[in-house]
């Protein structure tokens, strides 16, 4: 690269225009393992990214809460106590270090104050950990109720639109020809309906709920999966063992789902755990948008969409169910970044 | 190629026709009726549907609806403002939409090529850390956090900003509602160029063209980037979607009069005609961009039209 040394007659080439060819690539240490099966292997290059164990364990900490955060104290989900309402978190034991003790910071037209209307009102022994909402519920036992009710639907609904999209794109793979082409058209069209649209006017015609939520979640996200099983199945049904098995006598419905279902599970897994984000998100937005699970019950889209109403007055109100959301939707991200890669050490890094 | 278009179009009008069927279908079985105010009798209740046509045979309805439609004549609002031509009631909304959503797609773009360039470039770095990092929490945290989050700092507290959009500033007011719904955009388009920059980066004819002495701006802008951004319009269609349910939910946080808010208001008011008709609005825009990406992806990649032909 040294224009310098370039001259019109002879060009001797120094050290610096030489480099090393990058051939990681085509030359690698033979590396001896013991045996392993493929879930073993799998394991072990998932638990080597740092982000993915993050994930798995922030998934694992929000589904325990979501199990026992209600139970944890006296209060329930629905019970209401309108005289205790928007009182700010206070924790026994951490109050006295001035955070969480029940105060919060009004603003006013004459600048802001403090005040605790847990001692305004005589409560010494009231304790909301996550402060209480407008209705004098506490936002703890909520959350994760929330969290509970938003897990439920995006676990269902992945599930359920694993096996529509699984069975779909294998079936149109295998066969192949005028099947695939009419399945293929079919699913076009079902493609070209923006989800916003399908998902809204259900809601419109169901009664709201958490059955209509995985339904019209249902409706809408097993495309995405259909593909993949499709072009995983194009890829796999000319080889070998598939012949193999059919010279054996195997019917189609046994290759599809003994043969060639358990070589692409794979693909399937990461795809369910990309989809369920997705799920979270949606049943969020719906209730955002007033169209999600009926009170008193509560998900996290349904508290987000409350806490919104005081946000600015009362901003703890909002804040867990949000973060609780944002973490779980972060951490399935992570897991599922991860899994595909470990599953499919080969795949481009995206 | 021709046939290839063709089939596209095809495809696309026919989409198009089975999304007023199911509209029409889904609105027929809606509960509830335009007219059930307490105050009318039966025969006042049918001389309102006799005007609106409704009391015709639904096949009739539908062609009478499918031949309005595609004249540009979407019906009238019944409740959000009474007999008012929804077109007239969308005007007004549409180019604010568009333009916050325009906004959005330009900073994201210009924000998640930078991103995805310094991730690249500096590969395996402190660097290539954080902007990783900053896209996986882009693309996995919904919008409407963001706008949250956004106007309570820096509308709220900071008030930098204004907390509502106002048609007198609407440049100001746009900034953060642009800001939140580009999140996604800009993450994904950094993930993407950061993935397509070092597979370029690594290639022979990058070798080559450095050992022909080009070097610095030229060589990475005129040489690697346009390389690596042909396959950038495969992340388009998610892209459109996420704009599409992100503006309901950030045009509902900043009180936007846009066509967004208008559907979140029709769907709480049971309006049903203004329902259907943004959903025919919403997906004729979602139809055509998508035909347009894919005609666009046949043209730059040979490859995609080849394959969909041996389909």
């Amino acid at each position: 690269m040294d224009k310098t040394a370039v001259s019109a007659e002879t060009y001797v080439p120094v050290d610096s225009d030489f480099r090393l060819k990058n051939n990681a690539d085509e030359i690698a240490l033979d590396a001896n393992f013991a045996a392993q099966g493929f879930w073993r292997d799998v394991f072990i290059r998932y638990v080597r990214k740092t982000s993915a164990v993050i994930g798995f364990f922030l998934i694992v900490i929000i589904g325990i809460m979501a199990i026992i955060g209600p139970g944890m104290n006296e209060y329930t989900y629905s019970g209401q106590e309108l005289s205790q309402k928007n009182l700010a978190p206070r924790i026994p034991g951490i109050e006295k270090t001035g955070i969480f003790d029940g105060s919060e910071t009004m603003s006013t037209t004459t600048g802001s104050k403090k005040v605790n209307h847990y001692e305004e009102n005589g409560l010494d022994d009231v304790y909301y950990w996550f402060g209480s909402d407008m209705f004098g519920r506490d936002i703890w036992t909520r959350t994760w109720e929330g969290a509970r009710v938003s897990l439920i639907i995006a676990i269902a609904a992945a599930v359920i639109d694993m096996l529509i999209g699984m069975s779909y794109g294998l079936i149109s793979g295998y066969y192949g020809g005028k099947t695939d082409i009419i399945m293929q058209r079919c699913l076009e069209v079902a493609n070209g309906i923006p989800r916003l649209v399908v998902v809204t006017l259900l809601l419109l015609v169901l009664q709201p709920g958490m059955v209509t939520i995985v339904i019209a979640l249902m409706l809408t996200e097993w495309i995405g999966m259909s593909r993949i099983a499709r072009a995983e199945m194009l890829k796999l049904k000319e080889q070998e063992f598939v012949l193999a098995s059919r010279t054996l006598g195997a019917g189609s419905f046994f290759i599809i789902f003994k043969e060639i279902l358990p070589n692409i599970i794979g693909p399937i897994i990461t795809q369910v755990m990309f989809s369920i984000p997705t799920a979270i998100f949606t049943e969020a937005f719906l209730s955002f948008v007033g169209l999600g699970i009926p009170v008193p019950q509560c998900s996290l889209g349904s508290l987000i969409s409350e806490g919104f109403n005081s946000f600015t007055t009362h901003p703890y109100q909002i804040i867990p169910p949000i973060v609780v959301m944002a973490l779980l939707m972060l951490s399935f991200n992570l897991v599922a970044d991860g899994l595909r890669e470990a599953l499919d050490p080969k795949m481009k890094e995206m | 190629m021709k046939k290839y278009v063709a089939k596209r179009i095809l495809t696309a009008a026919f989409t198009l026709l089975v999304i007023l069927l199911v509209l029409f279908i889904l609105m027929q079985l809606m509960p509830g009726s335009p007219f059930n105010d307490e105050k009318l009798n039966d025969s006042q209740r049918a001389m309102l549907y006799a005007k609106y046509g409704l009391d015709q045979p639904i096949y009739i309805q539908f062609f009478r609806y499918v031949g309005n439609m595609l004249h540009g004549d979407l019906g009238v609002s019944y409740k959000i403002s009474r007999n008012t031509p929804i077109s007239q009631l969308i005007q007004t909304r549409l180019p604010i939409s568009l333009f916050i959503g325009g906004f959005a797609v330009s900073i994201g773009a210009v924000a998640g090529l930078i991103l995805g360039l310094i991730a690249a470039l500096k590969h395996d770095t402190i660097w290539d850390s954080i902007a990783t990092v900053i896209s996986v929490i882009g693309v996995s945290v919904p919008s409407y956090v963001f706008a949250l989050a956004l106007s309570y700092t820096l509308g709220f507290r900071l008030q930098w900003f204004p907390m509502l959009y106002t048609v007198q500033k609407s440049m100001g007011s746009s900034v953060l509602p642009s800001i939140s719904l580009s999140m996604f955009t800009m993450a994904s388009i950094a993930r993407f160029t950061r993935t397509e920059m070092i597979e370029v980066l690594g290639s022979d004819y990058m070798l080559l063209a450095e050992s022909k002495g080009i070097s610095g701006f030229s060589l990475i802008f005129r040489h690697a980037l346009r390389n690596a951004l042909i396959p950038i319009i495969t992340v388009l269609a998610p892209l459109v979607v996420d704009l599409m349910t992100g503006s309901l939910v950030v045009e509902k946080i900043f009180a936007i009069p846009g066509v967004g808010s208008l559907l979140v208001n029709a769907i709480q008011s049971n309006d049903y005609n203004v329902v259907i008709s943004l959903s025919f609005i919403y997906s004729a825009l979602y139809i055509i961009i998508m035909l347009v990406v894919d005609i666009l992806y046949g043209i730059i990649d040979p490859r995609i039209r080849l394959a969909k032909k041996g389909d």
